[in-house]
């Protein structure tokens, strides 16, 4: 069962000279419930474009974005994002980021404790609720912004590269825990990338996009199982991803 | 030819352990050690002064009051609550006026640094504000609202009003757009946008005006005391001057100087800290 379907999505932008650029061209294709569904396309394809429209930040021009819950379709719901960066509120402590999202959600306060508690002993930082985001290392900030996604307890969550700032040994650590954890907690997931190793030990199903103006190239079934270790099998995978998407910049229009 | 392996450590491994046992090199730099460096500058910048009006003291002693005479009459002053009376009076000036043009500082800097037209409308009114000299403010105040507490209250609001929006409004360009997004993603309600996403990035622009719009609203408000209240700094060193009590002039103003440094050392430096104890203390590039 789909939790987001997003139909015929197209999305323009104007250049500074005021040309029109197509960015999205009707592009459709389904996050399964419970599922990790990973969009690998060209930079600049308009990965992130997508992500906006889908939490609001930016509106279609054309097309539908559907959010689906036990077969019934519902208004924009509560979506947790890992952004690119942590984005975290650096004057406030790692708790109270968390808190903050937990009272837009209009989470009840007597559960805020709970879950402040719960998702940072889950990303390994329980010790860390009253430090403020600037003593942490990157790492750790950008774990403090999946357990602040995750904590809201929301129906979807957006990943937009989230570990692309960080280095590759801290990478493989926050694939592994954020893969664990989509795993234990059935979370519906739609993360962005284009290193293909990533998509390949991340996904359920991998969605890859053509150049810009980006539409559906293919929709691709993980055949690997859960759960899964970093190893050939995950290389193997991202090299069969590798024939079927073209990742090299897009020349501007 | 040495191959790697001939080369030997400078320390053995239990040297080295024990070296790590040791207290870093950074403990060295002592509490007290520590205080000295702070406090030493100031005093000699204060005692540098001292000796230069007593050498002019002892030069001049018909032109200067000599120093010795001139803090027994600021010692009097405090000591039979004249002082703190008048400045009391001062302080509530300045604070009325300078919270005043810091609630619509903020709205309109916030406003300003948001909306284009409502850039476009205040920039120039703004900047022709900041061409205006606070004794003007000042003699319109008195020559407006006459002699009662509303003419040092607009004066002040109305003098340092444009400097605080400028600041603000700087402020307000500068803000970090990914974290209004982020707080859009996580349904923050607009209050929460304002109140924990926007004002907190704001600080450092409002404590600069602070500073600085406080020095102005002092220097205006002790302008408004000297002809248009009967009581306040000014008031009082007014009183001194029509007697020719250059004594009494300079023993107002060491006062008053004294009292802008507990409070610009003990009020404005201590909320900076505690509302900025979340930035990491770096002072590397510091000598």
């Amino acid at each position: 069962m789909a939790n987001l379907l997003v139909k015929d999505a197209e999305k323009w932008f104007r250049k500074e000279d005021g040309q029109p650029v197509k960015i999205l061209n009707r592009l459709s294709f389904e996050a399964r419930e419970g599922c990790v569904t990973v969009l690998v396309g060209p930079s600049g394809c308009g990965k992130s474009t997508l992500l906006n429209s889908i939490v609001g930040l930016e509106k279609l021009d054309r097309g539908e974005l559907l959010f689906v819950k036990n077969g019934e379709q519902r208004q924009r719901p509560l979506i947790g994002y890992v952004f690119q960066s942590p984005r975290l509120l650096p004057w406030k402590t790692v708790g109270d980021n968390i808190r903050l999202a937990l009272k837009g959600a209009a989470v009840d306060r007597s559960e805020w404790e709970r879950r402040v508690e719960r998702y940072l002993e889950m990303v390994g930082l329980g010790e860390y609720a009253n430090q403020y985001p600037l003593y942490l290392s990157g790492g750790q900030r950008q774990r403090v912004g999946l357990a602040r996604a995750l904590a809201i307890e929301s129906d979807l969550v957006l990943m937009d590269e989230p570990f692309a700032s960080v280095d590759e040994l801290t990478a493989r650590q926050l694939r592994q825990t954020t893969r664990h954890l989509c795993e234990e907690l059935h979370r519906t997931v739609l993360f962005v990338t284009h290193n293909l190793p990533e998509a390949a030990y991340m996904s359920d199903f991998v969605v890859t996009l053509t150049r810009r103006p980006a539409s559906l190239q293919e929709y691709v079934a993980n055949p690997l199982g859960s759960p899964r270790e970093w190893g050939p099998e995950i290389y193997n995978f991202a090299a069969d991803l590798e024939n079927k998407v073209t990742l090299k910049e897009e020349t501007v229009l | 030819m040495a191959s790697f392996q001939n080369i030997q450590p400078a320390i053995s491994s239990e040297q080295g352990a024990a070296a790590h046992l040791q207290e870093p090199p950074f403990a060295a730099r002592r509490f007290g050690g520590e205080i000295t460096a702070r406090i030493v500058p100031p005093l000699l910048a204060f005692g540098s002064v001292f000796i230069i009006w007593l050498l002019l003291y002892l030069i001049f002693p018909r032109l200067l009051p000599g120093p010795v005479s001139t803090f027994s009459e600021a010692i009097r002053l405090l000591e039979d609550g004249t002082f703190f009376f008048h400045m009391i009076q001062s302080l509530r000036r300045v604070f009325v006026g300078a919270t005043v043009a810091m609630i619509f500082s903020v709205a309109v800097g916030i406003y300003m640094g948001t909306v284009v037209a409502g850039e476009r409308f205040f920039q120039p009114l703004v900047v022709v504000g900041l061409t205006i000299p606070g004794l003007m403010w000042a003699l319109i105040a008195v020559m407006l609202f006459g002699i009662n507490e509303i003419a040092p209250y607009f004066a002040v609001a109305v003098t340092i009003f444009p400097m605080l929006v400028i600041n603000i409004w700087a402020g307000v360009k500068a803000l970090d757009k990914e974290l209004i997004d982020m707080s859009h993603v996580f349904h923050f309600s607009p209050w929460m946008k304002i109140s924990q996403v926007i004002i907190p990035q704001l600080v450092p622009n409002i404590f600069a005006a602070t500073r600085y719009g406080l020095g102005l609203a002092w220097k205006v408000v002790v302008v408004v005391e000297m002809f248009g209240t009967s009581n306040g700094v000014g008031y009082q060193v007014m009183k001194a001057y029509q007697v020719f009590n250059m004594e009494g002039v300079i023993a107002w103003t060491l006062t008053f100087v004294a009292a802008m440094i507990v409070i610009e050392y003990g009020i404005i430096n201590y909320v900076e800290r505690r509302l900025t104890a979340w930035r990491p203390k770096i002072d590397v590039w510091r000598r």
